[in-house]
């Protein structure tokens, strides 16, 4: 810990200042802590690795409230508990599919051609329905039709930050929906 | 989306994080809660009549400054409780100093009045609407602070949601200060901590569930 906490300390703050390579070397090491802490606690039928992305989804979008007085591992290790009770308290079903299989769709959806693209475009349309309407805008314009973050992020008035974590929701809702069709995600 | 991706993705385009954000944004939440607040009890109840007498006496004062001072210390006290494992050190004990003094005050002014007058010094004129009115002033409070807090990373949800409350039901009650005619100590010590504490336990129960974040 001793080594840790001033590294990580040190990348946080420079993070703060806006620092984008420094930042990231954190959420690098930081995802390794944090699945140490979900191996050792993820109960069955939650996702260890969900848990860890929704830290890190966290640990971004409320990083204001860091005080540079203040350990940043602990810190972190509260909200990464925090998740944990709530995965817990919102009961296990939304936890459970990865999103990994919704960006394997996005990913034949590129590399297929003609007939089988557009067959694969209709079947996004689809899954897609039951998303709020601005996520899904947000995945098709971000997925589809290739626009950046940043430009996504001014077409809806949000910002950067919130336009990721729509994203990357929707994306793991959709898997849900692939894995097993009965119960889609509704976090 | 596998992590590295995420990882890779939350740290493009990273703009600069200015220190005190947490802070300004429950002194917002709580000014603009505070802004409703006072259009709550002047369109209700007016301020009282004699204001501009009343201001030159140092009871008007210890109601509004009780209240006042009470808020502002829970306001610190909530956006500690904003962060996580932020430490709270002696600032919750800080806060209950103002309810010691008017406490003191309370018991000093009751021992020394006559018997006959101590029914008047507790129950005031107003002592069965004093609570209820800081509730309903402090109720926009509450939302400033609850608006607030839930934007940052509260981790304690019950302290945080009794803080919360308490926090807007002091400051309501300093809101209520300016429409109150009342004059004695022990009123303010029972009613306006009792108006206080029905918020506190309102942010309690409401707050667990309306801070929770993702």
């Amino acid at each position: 810990m001793d080594e840790i906490e001033p590294r990580l300390k040190g990348l946080m703050l420079a993070g703060l200042a806006g620092e984008a390579g420094p930042y990231r070397r954190l959420l690098d090491e930081l995802s390794g802590l944090l699945r140490a802490y979900y191996g050792r606690r993820c109960p069955p039928g939650l996702d260890a690795e969900d848990l860890v992305q929704e830290t890190l989804i966290a640990v971004h979008t409320r990083r204001a409230t860091y005080d540079a007085g203040q350990p940043f591992t602990a810190w972190a290790y509260a909200i990464a508990r925090y998740k944990l009770i709530d995965a817990l308290r919102r009961g296990r079903s939304h936890l459970r599919a990865p999103a990994e299989e919704a960006d394997a769709l996005f990913a034949s959806l590129g590399a297929a051609g003609g007939a089988e693209a557009a067959m694969a475009a209709r079947d996004l349309e689809r899954v897609m329905a039951d998303l709020p309407a601005r996520t899904r805008q947000l995945i098709r314009e971000t997925k589809v039709e290739g626009l950046s973050t940043r430009e996504a992020a001014e077409n809806h008035g949000m910002t950067e930050s919130a336009v990721k974590v729509a994203i990357h929701r929707g994306l793991k809702a959709l898997g849900g929906r692939y894995a097993d069709p009965g119960q889609g995600g509704s976090g | 989306m596998n992590t590295d991706d995420l990882i890779a993705s939350l740290s493009a385009d990273l703009p600069r994080i200015a220190p005190g954000a947490a802070a300004r944004r429950v002194a917002l939440g709580l000014g603009l809660g505070a802004l409703g607040s006072a259009v709550v009890m002047l369109a209700w109840l007016g301020p009282r009549p004699d204001l501009a007498q009343a201001v030159a006496t140092p009871m008007f004062w210890m109601k509004f400054g009780y209240a006042a001072i009470t808020g502002l210390i829970l306001a610190l006290l909530l956006t500690r409780l904003s962060k996580p494992a932020a430490r709270l050190g002696a600032l919750a004990a800080v806060a209950a100093i103002p309810f010691a003094i008017v406490v003191a005050m309370a018991l000093m002014r009751y021992a020394q009045a006559p018997s006959e007058a101590h029914r008047a010094m507790l129950m005031g004129h107003s002592s069965m609407l004093c609570p209820w009115r800081i509730v309903a002033i402090g109720l926009p409070l509450l939302v400033g602070a609850v608006w607030a807090v839930r934007g940052l990373a509260p981790t304690r949800l019950w302290a945080a949601g009794m803080t919360a409350g308490a926090c807007a039901g002091a400051l309501g009650a300093a809101v209520y200060a300016i429409a109150c005619n009342e004059t004695s100590a022990p009123f303010l010590a029972i009613w306006y901590t009792l108006g206080m504490a029905l918020v506190a336990a309102l942010g309690a129960v409401a707050g667990s569930r309306l801070l929770r974040w993702r």
